[in-house]
């Protein structure tokens, strides 16, 4: 550190003292951050669903709904349990599991996307096997907006309001969130 | 024990402690003025005297206003105010940001001002996505001139309008219009040396609009009641100045006046406020009189004044002296001690001259001389420190090339107009 500098710094000290701290610490209460400046351009919603999201809240849609945006919903059947279940009980109950679960997938998927579509919003949907913490992830690298529920993945308690695998997803992506 | 002697080395000492900021200020003004009295070169019963009361409770007055009205978030609503006003136009904030810069500093201390707004200008800067530099060196400039204008706006006008019962009309009507003319030219003189550096497109513009638009001024308003009642009462206090000596009232008493009313009808924690007093300045302003006071009382101003008029036969001379000097002593020492300085012997001068235009000279001087150079004055050093912490590098270098040219262009111009008015 120059002179100059070192000079500057103790002049500020003894003249502005802990004044500025407190005058930008009063600012930043309603100022936008930097990241915030920038008005994100939405064009790719990403919103994952599986058995354990429900109530979708009215607000959600109407906020996705402004943007003009293409929605992607995907409901992820969770390999590993699939395999868990042929190997600790039989095939024919892991085979019983899958079958349910698309039943219940497509049956949400149709749901929410006829939702979407009320308010104006075009829909894709897609179901398949993978992992659901990683494959969010991996999906959301191309969206440009993630709308995930906090019981993602698994059910939530009152000591733990986001469940892990949504905690895990949003720790891990680089895009705007909304956690319902 | 020669005690001119004593006087002069411990009113040396303590000036280069002051400048070489190695201990506070306040300390260092303490300890030359507990110096000067256990040695009895001031004293105690002389104290009074040198003591000025006025100065000081002005400036507590006016601080007690200020921390009362801080609180409602004034002050950062009229900073997003002139942010959404500009529109994102670079020239617009340079010159909006400069006006409210030098309104505000004539009524209240710089460094207060420049804490209140620079963070604004520099969240203006890097949405505009420009060089924050001109905009800052702008505010600089216009903080030390918009001081200049008022009895009230700068710690030295204070000392000055103390020292010679000067009325807040005398400032405004002496230095209010050069301050004026020196505002709308540093405008334009930093607006031609960086005019390169402020633009922006369409787009860009019409972006940063939006998301200035998105600044809510009203959630600035901590309390909107006192809010109101803070602009009544600094509405009141100015009002109270512009009459203050048809009433017979010193500018002290209505700052304390006004200080006492907004504690009274805002109902806010008086420990709070009062605990905010920038207890270091007032005592960094009295143990300067003191020091001061040693000279005086050991003649060392009157010998100084006495070789001043001997070597400088007119008013004309003393005027351009005096400006003259006090802007280039200003531009390198804080302007409060020379100010401190410069009085009495002003005031010794008046046996053999009408000193009432020395009186705007040293205001002149000691206001305008802090624009040469970065550690010129508080707000330089202020602006500077915040722009350092954001990361924003102002050298000395890169501010005396601009300040110096600044300080002599509006120094040159209110020598000009004394002149033509006193000696002309």
């Amino acid at each position: 550190m120059g002179l100059y500098s070192s000079l500057i710094r103790r002049k500020f000290r003894n003249i502005a003292g802990k004044r500025y701290d407190r005058i930008l610490k009063e600012y930043k209460e309603f100022l936008l951050a930097e990241e915030e400046m920038v008005l994100p351009e939405i064009s790719s919603i990403l919103m994952p669903l599986d058995r354990f999201v429900k109530d979708i809240p009215l607000e959600l849609y109407e906020t996705l709904s402004s943007y003009d945006a293409r929605v992607l919903l995907v409901y992820i059947i969770d390999s590993q349990v699939f395999s868990i279940i042929n190997q600790t009980l039989s095939r024919d109950a892991s085979e019983e599991f899958k079958r349910k679960e698309e039943i219940y997938g497509l049956k949400i998927l149709r749901e929410i996307s006829s939702e979407l579509e009320n308010f104006g919003l075009k829909v894709q949907t897609r179901l398949f096997f993978g992992d659901k913490g990683e494959d969010v992830i991996k999906l959301a690298a191309d969206h440009d907006l993630l709308a995930i529920s906090k019981a993602y993945g698994s059910e939530i308690t009152k000591t733990s309001p986001l469940s892990p695998v949504a905690f895990k997803i949003i720790q891990h992506v680089n895009i705007p969130t909304i956690i319902y | 024990m020669n005690m001119e002697a004593v006087a002069l080395a411990v009113f040396l000492f303590t000036y280069a402690l002051i400048m070489s900021e190695r201990i506070h200020r306040a300390v260092a003004a303490m300890f030359g003025a507990s110096i000067v009295l256990v040695l009895r070169i001031v004293p105690w019963d002389k104290l009074p005297t040198y003591l000025d009361l006025d100065t000081i409770f002005l400036l507590m007055g006016m601080m007690i206003i200020v921390n009362t009205a801080r609180n409602s978030g004034l002050f950062e609503y009229i900073a997003i105010k002139t942010a959404k006003l500009a529109k994102g136009s670079p020239i617009k904030v340079l010159i909006l940001f400069s006006i409210v810069t030098a309104v505000v500093s004539s009524v209240l201390d710089n460094v207060t001002t420049v804490l209140l707004l620079t963070p604004m200008l520099i969240y203006i800067a890097k949405l505009m996505e420009l060089n924050p530099i001109p905009f800052l060196l702008s505010e600089i400039f216009a903080s030390n001139i918009g001081g200049t204008a008022t009895l009230i706006g700068d710690p030295p006008n204070i000392m000055i309008g103390s020292a010679a019962k000067l009325s807040f009309n005398d400032f405004l009507l002496n230095m209010g219009p050069i301050a004026l003319i020196d505002l709308i030219l540093t405008i334009g003189f930093v607006y031609l040396a960086y005019r390169n550096s402020l633009k922006v497109d369409k787009d860009k513009k019409n972006k940063i609009v939006r998301t200035l638009e998105r600044l809510d001024e009203k959630a600035a308003i901590k309390d909107l009641t006192l809010f109101r009642k803070s602009v009544t009462i600094i509405l009141l206090v100015v009002l109270l100045f512009f009459v203050h000596d048809r009433l017979g009232l010193e500018p002290a008493i209505v700052a304390l006046f006004g200080a006492s009313l907004i504690l009274l009808w805002s109902k806010e924690d008086p420990e709070g406020i009062l605990e905010k007093i920038e207890w270091p300045a007032l005592f960094f302003f009295g143990g300067l009189f003191i020091i001061v006071g040693s000279l005086e009382e050991t003649g060392v101003i009157l010998q100084v004044a006495q070789w001043m008029i001997s070597h400088i036969h007119s008013q004309g001379g003393a005027l351009f002296v005096i400006s003259w000097f006090s802007a280039f002593a200003s531009a390198i020492v804080d302007n409060i001690p020379l100010t401190a300085a410069m009085i009495p012997l002003i005031k010794n001068m008046g046996a053999s001259m009408n000193i009432y235009p020395l009186w705007w000279a040293l205001s002149l001087g000691a206001c305008l001389g802090g624009n040469g150079t970065a550690i010129g004055a508080s707000a330089n050093v202020v602006v500077i420190g915040i722009a350092e912490r954001e990361g924003i590098k102002i050298t000395f270098g890169d501010f005396l090339k601009v300040g110096a040219i600044i300080m002599t262009l509006t120094v040159a111009v209110g020598v000009g107009i004394l002149w033509v008015r006193y000696v002309w």
